[in-house]
């Protein structure tokens, strides 16, 4: 059997050999290259098009979560997924949970918003965020006028390097809010591999940040695990 | 002879009243006219206000200044209810729509509720027909017999809160409401997930049917159980029930009311609807806190059909209720 996770950005297939966690991460579009050969009644889904592709059965991405990320800390107590479309806080004491699908600037979309105006890729924010020896304010919750802050910056002296850090530290601060009070928080999603922002949530959220080894497949394990 | 039959024949036309919340439809009734709940055409509207805070007054204020929605005259829920559509109700007065505002009392006093049901009644050119009280109670017994049987899975929660949604305004027309209401079916329905839905009704259309589709029953619905359960067969009657109506009381006093409900329903959890803009979001974290149960705020802006986010919400709470 196989966990598909199909989200607004990426498709995530996850399988266990010997033991061992195996996976595959694609672009949405390609998700059909990932199950290739493999028949619906082995495949169980999740993720925003958990529903539209070929599954045994499926669960949301909420619940995922939670079973992925039980198997590396099995003690979680909140749980921050931050996707290409939403940012989902996942209160796991309290049975309770937090989307942000209205406003792109605590999204993963914004990132690629910004990487796109710097024409840059994706995975050089973090890289370029170690070189700032400043931080710039950038107060804008709205991510169109956050960039319009940025731009301000630049001109007013500020590298680009430390833009982007200022920029990490904008979302940071826009996803704490959401944040329940908690010793520690796992985070999980593909823009967890960026470093900067990482960086930026340890300094703002002033608590522990654990993330698992492979962030951006925890909902494909998780259900994996549900249905296991 | 025939001249003189003619003449009986003659009746002065029924007057259309707009109504923008719950404003008791015995009263409109009973002076000879017929009440028309401007939020009931709004959900399948497909209308996208220009200026807005909330949709629910947005729309209808547009649609009532566009004299989309004709009326004779409107009456305004201001005080104690909602704050928007007090603003919204003036744009409509100013439009040159015969308006008044009326008001609940924030305290429960009695007597301030009886002076506005009369200023109410006067506005409508008083009682004339006050055998409507007594047949408009006996509707809203029947009401209560389809909530229970929701309650207890003999009817779809969709159906039943479509009929008890209608209450505000019973269609506007007694006979033919009285006709629908016989027409609904008992069946039987595997409860599930018995689900409270608190706050204002969602603006969704499809919202009832979405949710038992992802396997939430909804077994009590806040506001239409109010236009159901207050009545009164005289003003004095009325205004010692009406001045009950939660919405307008303190947060305590509902609260309290909601936890009666809430326990005598046997529910698991509560889906807290909070409109965009409304007031009512504020709310949320002291009904979070007051509340032992599992709940679920989602929060809606536009008319249409039940968004894939908020399906999302509703079938992560159903799968967490399953855990629990």
């Amino acid at each position: 059997m196989i966990g598909l996770d199909v989200g607004s950005t990426a498709a995530k297939m996850v399988w266990i050999e010997n033991g061992d966690i195996k996976f595959r991460i694609t672009s949405t579009h390609k998700w059909k290259e990932l199950v290739e050969g493999i028949d619906g009644d082995n495949i169980v889904s999740t993720g925003y098009f958990r529903n539209s592709v070929p599954h045994r059965a499926s669960l949301t991405e909420l619940t995922a979560a939670i079973y992925g990320v039980r198997h590396y800390f099995p003690n979680a107590e909140v749980i921050v997924d931050i996707g290409g479309q939403d940012t989902k806080v996942i209160d796991v004491r309290n049975n309770n949970f937090l989307i942000n699908d209205k406003c792109s600037a605590g999204t993963g979309a914004f990132l690629e918003f910004v990487a796109n105006y710097f024409r840059i890729e994706l995975h050089e924010l973090g890289t370029m965020h170690a070189k700032a020896d400043r931080i710039p304010d950038i107060n804008n919750t709205c991510g169109v006028f956050a960039l319009s802050e940025m731009i301000s910056q630049l001109v007013g002296g500020y590298t680009k390097e430390e833009v982007i850090a200022g920029m990490h530290y904008a979302f940071a601060r826009k996803i704490s809010y959401m944040i329940p009070e908690a010793r520690s928080i796992v985070l999980i999603g593909g823009t967890v591999k960026n470093e900067g922002l990482v960086a930026a949530l340890r300094d703002v959220l002033k608590k522990e940040v654990l993330i698992p080894d492979e962030p951006q497949i925890i909902n494909a394990l998780g259900a994996l695990k549900y249905f296991s | 002879m025939q001249k003189h039959k003619l003449i009986l024949n003659i009746r002065m036309p029924v007057k259309k009243i707009g109504i923008t919340a719950l404003v008791p439809p015995e009263l409109i009734f009973a002076c000879g006219a017929s009440p028309f709940d401007v939020n009931n055409v709004i959900p399948s509207s497909r209308k996208y206000p220009g200026n807005k805070l909330c949709a629910w007054t947005a729309i209808w204020k547009e649609m009532l200044v566009k004299k989309e929605i004709h009326v004779d005259s409107l009456i305004v829920v201001a005080g104690g209810d909602c704050h928007n559509a007090l603003v919204d109700g003036q744009k409509a007065a100013m439009s040159g729509i015969n308006t008044h505002f009326f008001f609940y009392p924030f305290d429960g006093d009695p007597l301030y509720m009886e002076s506005q049901l009369h200023r109410l009644s006067e506005f409508l050119g008083g009682i004339k027909r006050p055998e409507k009280f007594k047949e408009i109670r006996e509707l809203k017994k029947q009401g209560l017999i389809i909530d229970t049987k929701r309650c207890c899975g003999k009817l779809s929660s969709s159906e039943a809160f479509r009929t008890l949604i209608s209450f505000s305004d019973l269609a506007g027309d007694l006979p033919g409401f009285t006709r629908n209401i016989s027409t609904l079916e008992e069946t039987d329905i595997d409860l599930g997930n018995r689900i409270a839905l608190i706050g204002v009704p969602p603006i969704y259309h499809d919202f009832h049917e979405v949710a038992r589709s992802l396997g939430l029953h909804i077994v009590f619905d806040e506001l239409p159980y109010e236009f159901i359960r207050h009545g009164g067969t005289t003003i004095q009657e009325m205004a010692h029930d009406y001045c009950n109506y939660t919405f307008a009381r303190p947060l305590e006093f509902r609260i309290d009311f909601l936890k009666k409900e809430l326990r005598r329903r046997k529910v698991d959890g509560v889906i807290h609807y909070t409109q965009f803009a409304c007031h009512h979001m504020l709310e949320d974290e002291i009904m979070r806190k007051k509340l032992d149960y599992p709940m679920l705020t989602i929060q809606g802006d536009l008319p249409g059909n039940t968004p894939q986010q908020i399906k999302l919400r509703l079938e992560a709470f159903r799968e967490m209720l399953d855990r629990i």
